[in-house]
């Protein structure tokens, strides 16, 4: 069993038959734990993307199709990612004209998802309170040798 | 010593006034597309779903509130969640754009572009079909322009419409994915408009739930040259081939 998917399968149930709301002729699509993914297709008046084309992307080049190919009879397609590639896979489904794209996470083991990261970029904020710390110190350091040696003076 | 600590802070204040490294950023280009049935028009076999041939002159548009947003999760519109913004970037100002003016050739039209947009990818984009105070469209968010054939009848047409409405759309869905900005160079999104959500389309089935939805082309046919069509209930707004969430204003 791969151990790599997060949603569980009622995702797809719910995504397919509740808790959506109905566009005209839009495309719905949810995936499933099975030996490999099963990814399930189909319009909002429940018919399947029957012969719908499908286009896996892997993590690591998310511009460059990973698996091309078709979706069966019932709007589905498996297919087992290489899990040497963590991160999100994304699916697309497309038919007359009419698709969607669904993300699927995949880690390795029992590694967790990451949180997300911070930016390396400093928010100007940031760089406002570390531009005021850097002026308060400097003038503190000035005034702290200044008052040090001025008592020396006076001292003497 | 006085001067040596005066030095120091003058040196600080300097260092002060060097700018910090820019962040990476690239330019963001937003394009809209009729796709074939507004630049080609409703040719057979693809006629409107009551068997109408149409052709455009113009299919004008007015948009404003052009975002694109970094979501994480990627939004779904099919959810009726909100976005979950990570970076966003606002195309200001109101963009009446010709949809009849692209080809086959250049299908997309050109709206605007943000320059200095963060990099990351960007997998979501609402924007806002508004009524244009002044302009070709004078009070109206859409009109359409064009030439209707059926049967030896032939017909020029107005179609308008004053309706305003929202859309916002997950990733870009059709030949390649869009969206990805690196730094120093350039991605393109676009906000894609399905016609044949009006008109219908005679080479689909009568029950197809586009069909269904579409007016189709015969309200338009009696003979007044300007129409006004309510667009509710038909989602023309797309992302390439993927719906949108629509609020009406």
């Amino acid at each position: 069993m791969i151990k790599s998917i997060f949603f569980p399968a009622f995702y797809l149930a719910c995504y397919l038959f509740g808790a959506v709301n109905v566009y005209a002729h839009g495309v719905v699509a949810g995936y499933t734990e099975v030996p490999g993914i099963k990814i399930a297709a189909q319009y909002d008046n429940g018919s399947p993307l029957a012969g719908g084309e499908i286009t896996v992307f892997a993590a690591d080049k998310p511009t460059t199709p990973w698996r091309r190919s078709t979706l069966d009879d019932q709007g589905e397609f498996v297919f087992v990612p290489d899990h040497s590639i963590v991160g999100t896979w994304s699916v697309q489904v497309r038919q007359s004209g009419h698709g969607t794209m669904i993300h699927i996470p995949i880690i390795e083991g029992e590694v967790g998802p990451q949180e997300d990261a911070p930016s390396g970029a400093l928010t100007p904020l940031q760089k406002g309170v570390i531009a005021v710390c850097v002026v308060w110190g400097s003038i503190g350091t000035a005034l702290f040798f200044s008052r040090r040696k001025h008592e020396k003076h006076t001292a003497l | 010593m006085k001067k040596s600590i005066l030095v120091c802070i003058i040196f600080a204040f300097l260092g002060l006034l060097i700018p910090a490294p820019a962040s990476a950023s690239g330019t963001l280009t937003f394009f809209a597309n009729g796709e074939e049935l507004i630049t080609e028009g409703f040719l057979p076999p693809k006629q409107t779903k009551d068997g109408w041939t149409l052709t455009f002159d113009h299919a004008f548009v007015a948009l404003s509130h052009i975002t694109a947003y970094q979501t994480d999760p990627p939004y779904d519109p099919h959810s009726g969640q909100p976005l979950s913004t990570k970076e966003k970037v606002v195309l200001d100002g109101v963009y009446v754009v010709d949809l009849a003016r692209g080809s086959d050739q250049i299908l997309p039209v050109f709206v605007g572009e943000a320059a200095d947009a963060p990099t990351g990818h960007y997998n979501a984009i609402s924007w806002r079909v508004v009524a244009d105070k002044g302009g070709i469209l004078s009070g109206y968010s859409m009109l359409l322009i064009g030439k209707a054939e059926k049967d030896g009848q032939k017909i020029q047409f107005q179609i308008r419409t004053a309706e305003e409405a929202t859309y916002t759309c997950g990733e870009f869905v059709g030949d390649e994915r869009k969206g990805f900005l690196r730094e120093g160079e350039a991605a393109n999104l676009e906000m894609t408009f399905h016609f044949d959500h009006v008109f219908g389309r005679a080479d689909k089935e009568a029950d197809d739930p586009m069909n269904t939805g579409a007016v189709g082309f015969a309200p338009f046919a009696d003979g007044a040259k300007v129409h006004e069509i309510t667009l509710q209930g038909m989602h023309i707004g797309h992302a390439g081939e993927g719906h949108c969430a629509v609020q009406w204003h």
